[in-house]
């Protein structure tokens, strides 16, 4: 394990005592994204029971549809994003030590790999449209693009947060509301990034019983 | 009162909806009429809204622009697709079905797609409320969260043109179903925070006066 996460595990309870730190036992970020969080996830939930009793309901056809998904771009998308979560992670790492520098470096760089996933996910797109797979090819493609477009809404929204922080950081202190700041972006990151790894095997990987 | 609760299936006939707006006319007209007087309340209530936030951000931040454009320009796509059902209403006899489901359509189409003036609303109430920093801040720090994610959600509006059944359709599980609830869960309880707001803002007011 990269020694940068290891340091992220073992921080609590060594530099307890800074006053970036987040008291022992709390949630990091403002309590209040864990809102957003929690009804996202409840939301894409939901998404997933919809595919899943779709594809009960009519296994051929999600199968036959999920054959013409490019599973290696999905899974390139998913090792950017994961990529991007690193940063994003390392980017928290520096704010609580108040080093602006590897702060501004860690979040372009997530913000180069998320524009990198968005700009893969547009490809994608454009590749399926050009084969005649549109949302009105069937329900499988339907819920693939209306899942994935949702879920892409995210990323841009995603980008734009942490472009802001990146901002915020070349402009104001690296201080105890900068790093909760971070903190909440990066958690909706993660967040992100944990519903493309449900996504991308649901919709590129599971295969009919 | 136009049989909007839960819409009439996108996929379904054009001769039920004619048949409905035939039979229950005058049920549609007054229902419209009120909803066409009384829309207009939102955007009064927005400016309540507006004026607590000026006490968190400042009356001149431009998070209350947006909020008070957000309401008022919510009103507008309620008052147009009120006028689509009532003109579907006026004089259903003379019109042909799939006139009748046109207009309806276009009412829901209108409706839905207009998310993005709400969005917009509940996003700068919800950036705002997020940047009081009093210790008991006057609307709960989770409710402007939630507020922004039910913002955010509104966002699958965007794909209740492609699908005429199922979770996103305009009478869908998500795209109805869900998607309404939690605005209706968002404003009465943001109301309720607001109204325990005002003598919370006298009190302040008159302990400023008095060390004033």
């Amino acid at each position: 394990m990269p020694e940068a996460i290891l340091r992220e595990v073992r921080r609590p309870a060594r530099d307890a005592a800074r006053p970036a730190r987040r008291r022992p036992g709390t949630l990091p970020g403002d309590p209040g994204v864990w809102m957003f969080i929690t009804a996202d996830v409840s939301l894409f939930c939901l998404f997933f029971y919809v595919f899943v009793s779709g594809r009960l309901a009519s296994p051929a056809i999600y199968e036959e549809s999920r054959r013409q998904l490019n599973a290696g771009i999905g899974l390139a998308n998913t090792l950017i994003l994961l990529t991007s979560s690193l940063f994003v992670a390392l980017a928290v790492e520096a704010a609580r030590e108040s080093d602006r520098e590897q702060v501004k470096w860690n979040l372009r760089l997530a913000v180069a790999a998320g524009l990198g996933f968005a700009a893969l996910k547009l490809t994608e797109y454009a590749l399926k449209i050009h084969a005649g797979l549109t949302v009105t090819t069937n329900e499988f493609f339907a819920y693939y693009y209306g899942f994935t477009a949702i879920h892409f809404f995210h990323v841009l929204i995603g980008i734009g947060v942490l472009t802001a922080c990146f901002v915020k950081a070349r402009r104001e202190p690296i201080d105890g509301r900068y790093v909760i700041w971070l903190e909440s972006a990066g958690c909706y990151w993660h967040m992100v990034d944990l519903l493309w790894i449900v996504l991308f095997p649901m919709l590129y990987l599971l295969r009919a019983a | 009162m136009s049989h909007n609760c839960p819409p009439f299936p996108a996929d379904a006939p054009a001769s039920v909806i004619a048949t409905f707006f035939r039979e229950q006319a005058n049920w549609v007209r007054t229902g419209m009429v009120v909803s066409m007087t009384f829309v207009i309340c939102y955007l009064i209530w927005a400016v309540a809204i507006g004026r607590v936030m000026g006490k968190v951000v400042g009356k001149e931040s431009v998070l209350i622009d947006l909020q008070v454009w957000g309401a008022g320009l919510t009103v507008v796509p309620i008052l147009i697709s009120s006028s689509f059902w009532l003109a579907a209403a006026f004089r259903p006899e003379g019109l042909p079905d799939a006139i009748l489901q046109l207009l309806y359509d276009m009412a829901w189409l209108l409706i839905d797609l207009a998310y993005a003036t709400t969005s917009v609303q509940m996003i700068a109430i919800g950036v705002a409320f997020l940047q009081d920093d009093r210790e008991k801040p006057l609307i709960p720090r989770a409710l402007a969260w939630y507020g922004i994610w039910v913002a955010v959600s509104f966002a699958a509006e965007c794909l209740m043109p492609f699908f005429k059944s199922g979770a996103f359709a305009r009478n869908g599980l998500l795209n109805f179903w869900i998607e309404f609830p939690i605005w209706f869960v968002w404003a009465p309880t943001l109301t309720y925070y607001i109204l325990n707001a005002i003598p919370r803002l006298e009190q302040e007011a008159r302990e400023e006066a008095a060390h004033a």
